[in-house]
């Protein structure tokens, strides 16, 4: 690994270190989907210092300029000047939730750092547009197609949650009101009647 | 010591954004003359021969102007945005071969380069807007968000047309296939010059130009975004917006009209791009003074029922293309 490769590398793990921090501390919501955004675009930065261009560049677009921005968009939609509270939990439960979190942490360090991983050998075209290519589409062309499809399966529910009524469907359910009011207005009608015929004669 | 691919992007990159940048600037002198013309005006005139200092008197202007920051905004966010949208354009700029294999950054990744960091110009307009603390400019920054990621979609599918046709994402390479072979707006017809239209329309919209300049319908919204910056911080978005266009220029003229391929023969080089992002440059000026903006909601349906279908369309058609054209002989191939 060259000096600018790791140069690279470590700006980038630390920018998305202060990112990932900066997402869950940040008290105003709007905030922490900026350090979101920082994080990312840091983690772009480290798949380049891998040598996996494409797949920083694929970040950028796809988790940078579409995700964080639905993310920018819903926070904007439901009130953007609030500010999350602080948390109201006691001290202990902050000690545990650090103590469990630092092992976590300390055992995944150790583990990347120890374990012995078979030396990396790059395949030719590591990366590249055309390596990735490759193995989508000859190992990995059933995953990719039914990653697809689920994708494909939650646009259309999502458009069919979201679309309004065609006004064919909105004349349905207007005339099923309608015809609902009129049974209520018999059933009312008839109850008045009953009633009038029982205080006729003179009550119960 | 510096490593020699550090220091040719320092140089290359120093040089290329300097240059861009004064070009910018006339590029605004240019526009303000030539819409004075078309509005039976002479636009500036009055510093240096034919008003062609103004634009240093310009940014004179805005350099002492008092750099306000209201007092509910965000304040680092809304001191850091203009920067930042300056700095995401010039970014792009890193791939555009400008003369034979002249580039600041020749990637392999060059197209993808280009979209990911136009992508990322919603996030400045979009901070500028929320950090202002004013209606106007929220409701200008939602606009250009929501026009942004739209007309990105088929702004990326389009770009797939060179790279189908070149096959390689590398602008440079994309650039000297058509050098070969031909200029893939001209050739094949249909699916080249389609994709350059939906490009270049895409890219008006990233820019924010007239016809899809909504985001800042000064009719409706003050000046969207800008509304609250004074002085240079204004003078930033000023200057991103036309970098955007010049860029876009660049890019366009790049991936769909040869780039610095010369026309009848005559030697390739650096007046080439320069001639055709000129040229397109002066479109979009043209384009803004004689049209009308769209509103809101006739951009977001221009955008997802015609553009997006027609750009997929489009990939297909190229993809198809290439693939049975070789067969078809070798007039048709290429």
């Amino acid at each position: 690994m060259s000096t600018a490769n790791t140069v690279l590398l470590v700006v980038s793990a630390l920018l998305a270190l202060g990112g990932a921090v900066g997402t869950i501390a940040a008290a105003r919501p709007l905030r922490a989907a900026l350090a979101l955004l920082v994080n990312i675009v840091a983690l772009a930065g480290v798949f380049l210092s891998l040598h996996a261009q494409f797949l920083a560049m694929v970040q950028l677009i796809v988790y940078a300029g579409a995700v964080v921005v639905l993310f920018v968009f819903v926070i904007m939609m439901v009130g953007a000047t609030g500010k999350v509270p602080r948390s109201p939990r006691g001290l202990a439960t902050k000690t545990v939730s650090l103590v469990v979190m630092s092992v976590v942490s300390l055992v995944l360090v150790f583990g990347v750092a120890y374990v012995s991983m078979p030396a990396a050998h790059l395949p030719h075209g590591y990366g590249t547009v055309e390596g990735l290519g490759a193995v989508l589409f000859t190992q990995a062309a059933v995953p990719f197609e039914l990653v697809s499809i689920t994708l494909l399966v939650a646009v259309v529910g999502a458009l069919a949650v979201a679309r309004g009524r065609t006004p064919k469907e909105a004349a349905e359910a207007r005339a099923r009101r309608a015809a609902e009011g009129l049974e209520a207005d018999a059933r009312l009608a008839e109850e008045r009647r009953i009633s009038a015929e029982v205080s006729a004669h003179g009550g119960h | 010591m510096i490593p020699p691919i550090v220091l040719h992007g320092l140089i290359y990159g120093g040089v290329a954004a300097i240059a861009l940048l004064t070009l910018t600037a006339w590029g605004i002198w240019f526009e303000r003359k030539f819409a004075g013309r078309m509005q039976s005006r002479l636009g500036p005139t009055m510093v240096g021969w034919a008003g062609l200092l103004q634009p240093l008197a310009d940014v004179l202007k805005l350099l002492q102007k008092e750099d306000l920051v209201p007092a509910q905004a965000d304040r680092t966010l809304y001191l850091l945005s203009p920067p930042l949208t300056v700095f995401f354009t010039l970014a792009t700029v890193a791939v555009i071969p400008f003369g034979v294999d002249v580039a600041v950054a020749n990637l392999p990744i060059g197209v993808p380069w280009i979209l990911a960091f136009s992508g990322l110009m919603v996030f400045p307009v979009w901070t500028a807007g929320w950090a202002s603390a004013n209606k106007y400019a929220l409701l200008g920054a939602m606009r250009a968000v929501a026009q942004g990621i739209s007309y990105e979609i088929p702004m990326l599918l389009t770009a797939l047309v060179p790279v189908i046709f070149a096959g390689s994402m590398n602008v440079n390479e994309i650039v000297r296939w058509q050098a070969e072979h031909h200029w893939i707006a001209l050739w094949p017809p249909g699916p080249g010059l389609f994709a350059f239209v939906i490009f270049f329309l895409s890219c008006l919209a990233e820019a924010n130009r007239i016809p899809f300049d909504i985001p800042e319908a000064e009719s409706e919204l003050v000046a969207g975004v800008t509304t609250e910056y004074s002085g240079m911080r204004f003078g930033l978005f000023y200057l991103a917006e036309y970098l955007h266009t010049l860029v876009a220029s660049a890019v366009a003229s790049a991936l769909f009209f040869g780039g610095w391929n010369g026309i009848f023969g005559l030697p390739d080089g650096i007046h080439w791009m320069l001639a055709k992002t000129l040229t397109l440059f002066f479109l979009i000026t043209w384009i803004r003074w004689s049209l009308l903006r769209f509103r809101a909601d006739q951009l977001m349906r221009i955008c997802w029922t015609y553009l997006v279908p027609a750009s997929l369309a489009l990939v297909m058609i190229s993809a198809l293309w290439v693939h049975y054209a070789p067969q078809l002989g070798p007039m048709w191939g290429g």
